[in-house]
């Protein structure tokens, strides 16, 4: 608005200004410093006079100056400059952003509607694409963490295909999506499609922290949102961009393991009570002896009962073969950009290759993304379209922990073997090398020494899941600009894709020797004895959505019909009544095809199998219209009041429940504009004072979850016999959605001319009608209940502080030290009447006055003093019938620090951590433990040993007294597999705690030596780390914190297992050339 | 201004005009029926009742004797050493048993109000008081008035075991009444995978219930299922002919095959199933079917050159895959049917209370028919034989140190033990837990050192799922001590007199 107006100003100043005889013209080009692109609207003036213009959109000037005229060239954002017209008559200015320019910045805001930020009478945060580019992470949300204060992204695991959640401000619902809302060009789209964004076409992301900021979007934005703004294209003359970036992927973090012992499995024929383990060959588990050196067979005799014997000496590897079967993986990025535009047509036109191997052997991703954005105004009408196509394929071994259940391996009597367990169970004098061919003599399926779990290997080779991901985004909006009090737009939007999705698995084939009870020892290949081979299976998945295999992953089309009213009333009041309408559909459908009893060998098709393939599909659709009014009134610019109410029909919630309206009330005050003393003060430059008071509905309940149903049960049909049984989950037609409301205070303040910014924020939220699935007791006829139950409360603070502690211009040398830290309490308010505790899953609850989710599992049963009871006879602790309330699984407390320092042409930046006040359960360490492979399991040596700082019961009393002679009966296997308390989860529940150091970039600028150069306009060279270091507690043994098995939409989280892989470090190097 | 006017009311209609009527309407779930019909329902249901009694009590038969985990494997501590905690559950019997029983209360509700649906109801009832049985068995008290409610009760509160009993068999009365007064009603037909509609035999399934549950109650003084026996004792009780077998179509299918054959026996492929190589013969009912040179021994065990090796539960195994897998007479087939209430367990029931007086009839008929009838199941001969045997001859003289009746219980319920071997293990453990008996050679307990009770289990506790769903109702049910706690219809005066 402010630019606009500014033009308008300015053309008034030209008309009347005079005319000097000795004036000559200058002309030049004004472009931006970090992109290089033309920045169109520039002021540019005669320094000490009224006379000036603005650059066109393709950043071009004309303007008649006196001789020896100084030029000041200013833009919103950007800082100012002065450039002295003496002998020329062509000026280029680079103008370099000014993120601490508060009040004048233009934010973004809903609805692509542009507001000076001192208008906003709530929170946001903007990162530039320099801050989210700077060390080449390929995914947008990578680039985000620690950033900025109340923002988490949690990578949930570490697979070529990682997951990723965008929280704001912490949990709202107790069980519904917390995700923030991504909008992408005033698209809402899934957030799983940030990783089919291509990180370099992102001009602006702007962050809508609270509820209250994102009203006007809707339902989806309770949990905030984040606004993204793509590059647009500009400039007479065309720019090209040609970016490379490689980077190398390593495990950083392994758990702690033991590597003292080899294998013994509990076998009965060993004495059980004295500790004492004969060696086992062909075991899983790692609670033999102790290494010593001398050569030990492993495994049966190969291929016969007389065969060749593989002996091996009892001695730990230097390299743990878990640390063997890891590799580094490498990511290569290839981007080139073209921008191009003049007053009425823009163009710009990106392409990206980004190619990833990952750390598991043949894992790879590979990412193709084009896309083409453009504008064209003719008249009183104008047209921006944009279309994004992007291909993702990944090709990667099969997690158990895929969507469908379908087996990773060959199955077993004793379950699925997946990768990782697998690789967690290999015992530490394996030399691994030896097995990296799984068709090798003594790798193969009939010969693995291994009797209950199979060659990792043969995994990676043999189990495989291919996917292609074909995403297509597309928007085009038209805007009519009749009159400058009118502006009316449509806005049509699309994005899908598709997602397929095969699983293939080799055929197992094993030899009859290997199937005997002599060549099995009643493990793997003997569970094929019939048949004497696993069939091989494929399964097929083919979705319909947005691309992702995200279930459910909605495809979206959306209309939103806007009118923007902004009548000139009086020239105190600035006034804007926007008026919208915005009708969305999402869709989605699945088709399962596939069997595990392929007949010919490596031919997968559904085609030629035995028996009946497996085949399912299912279909969501959720239509939802809208009808809003913003009005926003500005006084003198430093007070702004603005208003908004808005009604949804949702198709998800029964016709009664269907309707549902809220409204909020922001106000902004900034006394520096006006109040005398404030203004032009050498300390403060800047206040603004802001509070807001916001409805907000959201929907957490999912298409038809309104009306019981019916499956079909179980084995049926026989024949031409049918047979249906009861959902397991109870709905219900009267489901409503929750209700947010919240309130917000906070104020950004600059010092020091701008030198230093500080942000503060105070969020209170209430949620109301939480819908919630519970698990209920099945006597209710039900395993699950979806209600809406209770109020919860989600409070927090949020500091940012930035400050140029040295600038370069004045020092030479600068550095830039920023801060955010955000605090957030979220407390259960009421659950049902009379019940203070809900399972919400993943072992963790809400409970009653209590943060959510809390995790919650059994512990060691207690004396009062809390030290654990041990029975008098064996020495054993056992299980308390009481759970244990562990902690919060979502951090209490968020501290990003960012610091750049720069001399001469070289940056350094760096980005730090740190989350805590959370506790994560390491299941994980239940699978090394069950493995006798963790270093926790080796603790005691193995030996008899005293329970530490336990207790015994006296006798039929409540006295309890210190044990100080009754040893654990076994202090082997006994203890640690079969003990009544070998199952608790307490030794596993760490501190949720970490500072990592998420980015590291140095980037040498090398535009000065490439001055003289016609064709090249910019060159810059960095060297990148991403998550260089981790630093955890002590305790923490076992895994980044930051990981967890539950899903991209779950409310719970912080309960890592298996199915995520070591966290890693990223590193490499990467240039930019600008044409 | 009318042209702009215009413009925005041009605009605002573009948006509405997908807003037909009905276009927010979804409600409907395109992915799974929200209707079913009686016949789906009751095959889907009966169905599931079978692999219950099947899948679900393995424990008890490792614990009865009959079987016991095989030497390969790791022994499990709730099978081998009795370690029953939180996170160590037997069985699944709760959640396996609740679902099962919301089809069959959802069945009663609507077929309730369809006068012609009235068979449905009938057998819903009847199958209801048949799982509710297990419950009880298994737990003592549970939910059962407040259950099914969950849109006004969340967290139902338990029952007494006792009571629960009381109302099965009037529910139970109720459905005998209801058959008999709704000739016209319609016939499940083959969605009655159990009696393919033939309602005489469901009065007689309902009658025999009644006579378990007045049975199971023989250690009470005041036993009001006995009372009521007379009033049904017309109908008659299941025989060779009315066996309660469910045979929706099982064969040799992935997913399709019997689930006793494919839990115990073999895949679709022929390859052996876990529970095939896990479980093998236990030493305690290999030795009693000894001790009678009962054939049968040879059809609930799989002989290893000729003969039958049983391991002793927990004990050190020397021998490494030297003893018996389960037999062919319980695994005859993929395709065999799966049993819910045997004829010959129905022939000892009778046996029981003819002899106890409740019931006419001879004891000694009924008991030597509770052994033919298993012969002919398992598919072995030599029934009349064995009967002939002195040991196993019904008795007409009290044992040294027992009564007449004491006697004639025991050798009832050690013919019934080993008939039930496999089938129905927890009706073995049951009537093990109620009259102690059969007096075993060889102790039914545990070898293993590790073993936290000397004596077998008595109890199984609450499941961890009531822990963290209905924590409140639960645990007004006070601790419960796996190895000493009793359900209500056992008594611990009469209880392991061995």
């Amino acid at each position: 608005m402010k630019k606009l107006l500014l033009v308008i100003l300015c053309f008034l100043l030209l008309f009347t200004a005079r005319v000097f005889a000795q004036n000559r013209t200058v002309t030049g080009t004004v472009t931006a410093k970090e992109d290089g692109l033309p920045i169109p609207g520039v002021t540019v003036k005669v320094r000490g006079t009224g006379v000036g213009t603005q650059t066109n959109t393709s950043g071009k000037f004309s303007l008649s100056a006196p001789a020896g005229a100084v030029l000041q060239f200013s833009f919103v954002g950007y800082l100012t400059i002065d450039i002295s017209t003496t002998g020329k008559t062509v000026i280029n200015a680079v103008l370099t952003q000014n993120a601490n320019q508060l009040g004048e910045v233009v934010v973004t805001g809903a609805l692509g509607i542009k507001h000076a930020e001192k208008e906003l009478g709530y929170a946001t945060a903007d990162v530039t694409p320099k801050e989210l580019t700077a060390t080449a992470a390929t995914n947008v949300a990578n680039g985000l963490t620690g950033k900025v204060a109340g923002l988490a992204v949690y990578q949930l695991d570490n697979s070529i295909d990682p997951t990723i959640q965008i929280v704001l401000r912490g949990n709202r619902s107790l069980e519904g999506n917390n995700n923030a809302l991504i909008v992408l060009d005033g698209v809402p789209m899934p957030s799983a499609l940030l990783s089919s964004i291509n990180p370099n076409d992102i001009a602006d992301i702007n962050i809508l922290k609270g509820a209250g900021a994102a009203a006007i979007y809707g339902s989806e934005a309770s949990n905030g949102a984040v606004l993204i703004t793509t590059k647009k294209g500009a400039g007479n003359k065309a720019t090209i961009i040609y970016q490379n970036s490689i980077q190398v992927q390593k495990v950083a973090f392994y758990p702690k393991l033991q590597t003292e012992f080899g294998l013994y499995g509990g076998e009965p024929s060993n004495n059980q009570t004295t500790g004492f383990a004969n060696y086992v060959p062909w075991e899983n588990q790692q609670f033999g002896p102790a290494f010593n050196g001398q050569l030990v067979p492993l495994g049966v005799p190969l291929d016969s009962a007389g065969g060749k014997q593989i002996m091996v000496p009892y001695t730990a590897d230097k390299v743990s073969p878990i640390e063997q079967f890891f590799q580094a993986g490498v990511t290569e990025q290839n981007d080139i950009s073209y921008a191009q535009g003049d007053a009425k047509n823009s163009i710009y036109i990106s392409a990206q290759n980004a190619y990833t191997t990952g750390v598991v052997p043949d894992d790879k991703n590979i990412r193709n993304a084009f896309s083409v954005r453009g504008h064209h105004t003719d008249g009183i009408f104008s047209a921006d379209y944009s279309v994004g196509y992007t291909r993702t394929t990944i090709n990667t071994y099969i997690a158990n922990n895929n969507p469908l259940g379908i087996p990773g391996s060959y199955v077993t009597t004793a379950g699925d073997n997946d990768l990782y367990s697998s690789v967690l169970q290999l015992p530490a004098f394996l030399n691994l090398a030896a097995y990296k061919n799984p068709n090798a003599d003594a790798a193969n399926v009939s010969n693995f020494y291994d009797a209950y779990a199979i060659n990792p290997y043969w995994i990676v080779d043999n189990a495989r899941r291919n996917e292609q991901r074909d995403v297509l985004l597309a928007s085009l909006k038209l805007s009519l600009d009749p009159t400058k009090w009118l502006t009316v737009s449509y806005h049509l939007s699309d994005n899908f894709g598709i997602d397929q999705e095969r699983y293939t698995k080799a055929e197992a084939d094993f030899t009859p020797y290997s199937i005997s009870a002599a060549g099995n020892d009643g493990g793997t290949p003997g569970d094929f004895a019939q048949t004497g081979k696993s069939l091989g299976s494929v399964y097929d998945v083919y979705q319909f959505g947005d691309g992702t295999n995200n279930n459910p992953g909605y495809s979206r089309i959306q209309g939103d019909a806007l009118v923007d009213l902004h009548p000139t009333l009086s020239k105190d009041f600035k006034t804007d009544l926007l008026l919208g309408n915005s009708i969305y559909q999402e869709y989605e459908k699945e088709q399962v095809t596939g069997s595990s009893a392929l007949l010919v060998p490596n031919f997968y098709n559904v085609n030629t199998i035995s028996g009946q393939p497996v085949a399912g599909e299912g279909s969501l659709l959720i239509r939802n219209i809208s009808f809003f009014g913003d009005l926003n009134v500005s006084y003198k610019g430093f007070l702004s009041l603005e208003g908004t109410l808005r009604n949804e029909q949702d198709s998800r919630l029964a016709a009664a429940e269907r309707s549902f309206s809220y409204p909020s009330a922001k106000l902004a005050f900034v006394p520096t504009d006006i109040i005398p003393a404030l203004k032009n003060n050498d300390i403060l430059s800047f206040a603004k004072f802001y509070g807001s008071l916001s409805r907000v509905g959201l929907i957490n309940i999912g298409p038809y979850e309104i009306e019981n149903t019916y499956n079909i049960a179980g084995g049926f049909p026989y024949g031409a016999l049918g047979g249906l049984s009861a959902n397991n989950e109870s709905y219900s037609p009267t489901l409503k959605p929750e209700i947010t409301t919240e309130t917000e205070i906070g104020t950004e303040l600059a010092f020091l001319h701008n030198r230093i910014d500080l942000d503060f924020s105070y969020y209170n939220s209430f949620d109301k009608n939480q819908t919630v699935t519970i698990t209920t007791s099945t006597s209710t006829g039900y395993n699950y209940s979806l209600l809406n139950i209770g109020e919860t409360q989600s409070q927090g603070f949020e500091f940012q502080l930035t400050g140029q502690v040295l600038t370069q211009a004045a020092n030479n040398f600068g550095w830039t030290l920023g801060g955010n830290l955000s605090i957030n309490n979220s407390k259960v308010i009421s659950l049902l009447p009379n019940i203070n505790q809900l399972y919400l899953g993943d072992d963790q609850y809400a409970v009653v006055g209590k943060p959510f989710p809390m995790l919650e599992g059994t512990d060691f049963l207690r004396d009062p003093q809390g030290k654990v009871i041990v029975s008098p006879t064996t020495g054993y602790p056992s299980t308390s019938s009481v759970n244990k309330l562990f902690g919060r699984t979502t951090p209490k407390n968020d501290v990003g620090i960012t610091s750049s320092w720069t001399y001469k042409f070289v940056t350094l930046g760096a980005v730090f951590e740190y989350r805590g006040g959370d506790v994560s359960y390491n299941a994980i360490g239940q699978t090394l433990t069950f493995a006798g492979s963790s270093q926790y399991s080796a603790s005691n040596g193995r030996q008899r040993f005293i329970y530490p700082n336990s207790v015994i019961q006296t006798a039929g009393t409540n006295t309890f007294v210190p044990n100080t002679s009754v040893a654990v009966a076994d202090g082997n296997y006994g203890f640690w597999q079969t003990s009544p308390a070998s199952g608790v989860m307490s030794p596993y529940v760490t501190s949720g705690a970490f500072w990592q150091l998420r980015e590291l970039d140095l980037t040498f600028n090398l535009d000065k030596f490439i001055a003289q150069s016609k064709f090249m306009k910019g060159l810059s060279v960095a060297l990148t780390g991403r998550n260089l270091f981790l630093w955890v507690p002590k305790e923490n043994t076992y895994t980044d914190p930051e990981f967890s098995d539950t899903g991209s939409n779950s409310a719970t989280r912080g309960t890592n297992d298996n199915n995520e892989l070591p966290p890693t470090r990223v590193f490499g190097g990467s240039f930019k050339v600008t044409f | 201004m009318k042209k702009y006017i215009s413009i925005i009311t041009v605009f605002f209609t573009i948006g509405i005009a997908g807003c037909k009527k009905g276009y927010l309407d979804q409600e409907v779930n395109p992915n799974s029926p929200s209707v079913t019909t009686p016949q789906y329902t009751l095959a889907g249901a009966e169905v599931a009742s079978a692999s219950i009694i099947v899948n679900d009590y393995p424990e008890y038969g490792v614990w009865a004797g009959y079987w016991c985990n095989a030497n390969d494997y790791v022994p499990n501590p709730t099978l081998a050493d009795f370690d029953i905690s939180l996170t160590n559950e037997p069985n699944d019997a709760w959640d396996d048993l609740y679902p099962n029983l919301t089809n069959y209360n959802n069945l009663q509700t609507t077929s309730a109000a369809v006068a012609a649906d009235a068979n449905f109801q009938a057998i819903a009832m009847i199958m209801k008081a048949y799982d509710f049985e297990q419950l009880v068995d298994n737990y003592n008290n549970v939910p059962y008035s407040q259950a099914f409610q969950p849109s006004t009760i969340l967290f139902p509160s338990y029952d007494s075991g006792q009571a629960i009993y009381a109302d099965l068999v009037k529910q139970l009365d109720a459905a005998i009444t209801l058959i008999g007064s709704s000739s016209g009603a319609t016939n499940p037909g083959t969605s009655d995978v159990i009696y393919g509609g033939n309602m005489a035999n469901w009065q007689k399934f309902a009658n025999t219930l009644k006579l378990r549950l007045a049975i199971r109650q023989s250690n009470l003084t005041a036993n009001t299922a006995q009372a009521d026996l007379a009033s049904t004792a017309s109908i008659g009780y299941i025989d060779a002919s009315s066996e309660a077998d469910c045979q929706p179509g099982y064969s040799q299918t992935l997913g399709k095959e019997n689930p006793f054959y494919v839990t115990y026996g073999f895949d679709q492929n022929g390859n052996p199933s876990f529970g095939h190589l896990y479980y093998e013969a236990n030493v305690v009912a290999v030795n009693i079917m000894k001790t009678y040179n009962d054939p049968r021994v040879n059809y609930f065990y799989a002989p290893i050159s000729g003969s039958i090796i049983g391991d002793q539960l927990g004990a050190t195994k020397t021998n490494p895959q030297a003893a018996s897998f389960i037999g062919t007479g319980l695994l005859q087939s993929p395709g065999q049917k799966a049993i819910l209430f045997a004829s010959y367990e129905s022939d000892f029931l009778q046996a029981e209370a003819a002899a106890r007086g409740w019931i006419s009839g001879s004891a000694a008929a009924l008991y030597n028919q509770g052994i033919t009838d298993s012969f002919t199941d398992l598919g072995a001969t030599g029934a009349a034989a064995y009967e002939a045997q002195t040991s196993v001859t019904y008795p007409t003289a009290a044992a040294t140190g027992l009564t007449l009746l004491q006697t004639e219980v025991q050798a009832i319920i050690t013919q019934k033990y080993i008939a039930l071997n496999g089938y129905f293990n927890l009706e073995a453990y049951n009537e093990w837990r109620r009259t102690g008996y059969p007096h075993l050679p060889q102790k039914p307990a545990s070898a293993d050192q590790g073993a936290l009770s000397a004596t077998l289990p008595t109890r199984i506790p609450y499941p961890y799922s009531e822990y963290t769903t209905n924590s409140t109702n639960l645990n007004k049910q006070g601790t419960i001590d796996p190895y000493t706690a009793l359900i209500f219809w056992a008594t611990a005066t009469n209880n392991f007199t061995n």
